[in-house]
């Protein structure tokens, strides 16, 4: 079978499908935190975890990236109540504590029952959450110490809002991602939709940060307006076929990214695999690659072919 | 294999074992260690004396067996490793003790834990007056650490503490948490008189189901679910405590006192019947 080489467009050498173009995903090292965000209620839960991480698709203009990781049942949050774990990633340890307080303070601690903990072990490198919000109880805030951890008990309208008061970090990999292209947009959608599901089903230690997580506007480095950061992907933009450079096969009319962040790179990697291999099972998929900027900017080269040979069909 | 000491015969005088800790046993031979020289009332006498020591120190634990109620001190200063006394204990146990763990399987006598700063005590039976409160003359009682007592304990039960948690299956007598600074006592049985009186911050729980005789002091909030009390009982069952559905999330009444002083302390208790 035939991969399509990404400079040409056509198909280059042996591969899985011929559907896999021979290339790489660029990704970055991030600073990442885990919050478990508990409720009385699965939807309240819920509830507060979407909104914390609401408009946090991409550090291009948003504080953060950050996701929902997995739904918790009681059995796997601190204080036995339902709950959803959340990744939040930033360019530094400074930005991801302010991204956090900020977003556990406003979409957390407002959320009516909810409480919030680090998911992460307390090393050496933490942030403040809980010790940077407890000022909104004006000196009525308690704190207690629980099994080595400190908590803060902020008293709020109905009751108290329990967080922790510090979350562990860890060296995480950001950016992430591979792009689908197909030749019937409805279709397109649907398997990228199914490529989303198998990754949130089988991977751990890793979100989508986009809508879904699926993003549309894939976007290049720079613009032709001085100051812009980042701009509409041309090479994958199906309708400027023609009038600019393109990197997509004959045929594609409509392309889809999903982006991947993890707390460690084999877990991207896995997430990568699998997506790939569920957006193979549609036929209107023409092919499937993933976006870098030549390998000088990202030190993770995460090689489809070689993650597909690496987590094969039981990844 | 444990250091073990068994008790040779019955004691008469009072022993003081402070300063008999793991750590510093634990590169001592047995001939080495059975000279070291104790307090038997106001004489010295050889470890050897008084107890058959066998076994081996090097793994940091000691274990105690016999009836040791009049032998005092066990543990007392301790920084690392794990005491077990099979059978009761004296007064001062883990005094001032700053880590490690002291498990008595029996009773034990008063100031259990007394002014303690970390580490861990769990008494299966029950425990005297005084236990993780400060000494008469000092500012603190226990500054951290974690005081289990599956059975009673007697009055001033964390008196003056400062940080720290104390867990008591059954009762307590008057004035625990007298002046509390802060911490968390729960008491699963009933309580004597004035809880909490002089308290400024911290937290005392009382769930037996009789009425909580509170001082006039202390106003009531209310009844509320109060979450981090779900955080205590799993950290509790982590360290070996019975299951307490007490703390699984029921509806309590929460007090605020003691507004003779600061009134930052708290007092939650199942009924409000018998309160001011």
């Amino acid at each position: 079978m035939n991969v399509i080489d990404s400079r040409g467009g056509r198909p280059a050498v042996e591969s899985l499908d011929g559907r896999v173009v021979d290339t790489f995903a660029e990704a970055f090292p991030m600073t990442a935190a885990r919050a478990i965000i508990t409720a009385d209620t699965r939807d309240w839960s819920r509830i507060a975890a979407q909104t914390m991480t609401g408009y946090a698709t991409s550090v291009i203009a948003c504080d953060a990236e950050a996701g929902i990781e997995r739904a918790l049942d009681e059995s796997e949050t601190p204080d036995g109540r339902p709950g959803f774990s959340v990744l939040v990633f930033a360019f530094s340890r400074d930005a991801l504590e302010q991204a956090l307080a900020n977003r556990v303070g406003q979409c957390v601690m407002t959320c009516p029952t909810t409480a919030c903990y680090s998911g992460l072990p307390a090393g050496e490198k933490i942030v403040s959450v809980g010790g940077r919000l407890r000022y909104f109880g004006d000196g009525w805030q308690v704190s207690k110490r629980i099994g080595g951890r400190r908590y803060w008990r902020i008293p709020v309208m109905d009751g108290e809002f329990l967080c922790e008061e510090t979350f562990g970090t860890t060296k995480g990999v950001a950016g992430g991602n591979l792009i689908v292209m197909g030749s019937e947009s409805g279709a397109t959608l649907r398997v990228t939709e199914s490529a989303v599901a198998a990754i949130r089903g089988e991977v751990r230690d890793v979100i989508l940060p986009f809508p879904g997580g699926i993003a549309r506007s894939g976007s290049k480095v720079g613009s032709k307006y001085r100051g812009l950061r980042a701009s509409t992907n041309t090479a994958f933009t199906p309708m400027l076929r023609g009038v600019v450079p393109s990197e997509m096969p004959r045929g594609v009319r409509c392309v889809y990214e999903i982006v991947i962040d993890g707390l460690t790179l084999e877990a991207v990697e896995k997430a990568t695999a699998i997506g790939v291999r569920a957006a193979l099972k549609e036929p209107a998929v023409i092919g499937v690659t993933a976006g870098n900027y030549g390998g000088n900017l990202g030190p993770h080269h995460i090689r489809l072919l070689d993650v597909l040979a690496r987590f094969g069909e039981t990844a | 294999m444990p250091l073990i000491f068994r008790l040779a015969s019955a004691i008469g005088s009072p022993v003081r074992l402070g300063g008999i800790t793991p750590d510093r046993l634990r590169d001592m031979s047995l001939v080495e260690i059975a000279r070291l020289e104790v307090l038997q009332g106001n004489v010295s006498v050889a470890l050897g004396d008084l107890f058959r020591v066998s076994g081996d120190g090097a793994d940091g634990r000691l274990t105690f067996e016999g009836d040791l109620a009049g032998v005092h001190e066990i543990g007392r200063g301790m920084t690392g490793g794990e005491i077990v006394v099979r059978g009761s204990a004296g007064r001062h146990v883990g005094g001032g003790m700053t880590g490690g763990a002291i498990h008595i399987h029996g009773d034990a006598g008063d100031w259990l834990g007394c002014e303690m700063k970390g580490g861990l005590i769990h008494v299966r039976g029950s425990a005297g007056d005084h236990t993780g409160a400060a000494y008469a003359g000092s500012r603190r009682g226990m500054t951290e650490g974690t005081i289990l007592i599956e059975g009673s304990v007697g009055s001033h039960l964390g008196a003056s503490m400062r940080r720290g948690l104390v867990a008591v299956g059954g009762d307590c007598r008057d004035v625990a948490g007298l002046e509390m600074i802060a911490g968390s006592i729960l008491v699963f049985g009933a309580c004597g008189r004035a809880p909490g009186a002089g308290m400024r911050r911290g937290t005392i729980g009382v769930f037996g189901m009789s009425p909580v005789p509170l001082l006039p002091t202390f106003r009531a909030a209310g009844r509320f679910r109060p979450l981090f009390l779900r955080l205590i009982r799993r950290d509790l069952e982590r360290l070996g405590f019975p299951p307490r559905d007490e703390l699984s999330g029921e509806e309590l009444v929460l007090y605020h006192g003691d507004l003779v002083g600061l009134g930052k302390g708290e007092v939650w208790c199942r009924e409000d019947g018998g309160t001011p």
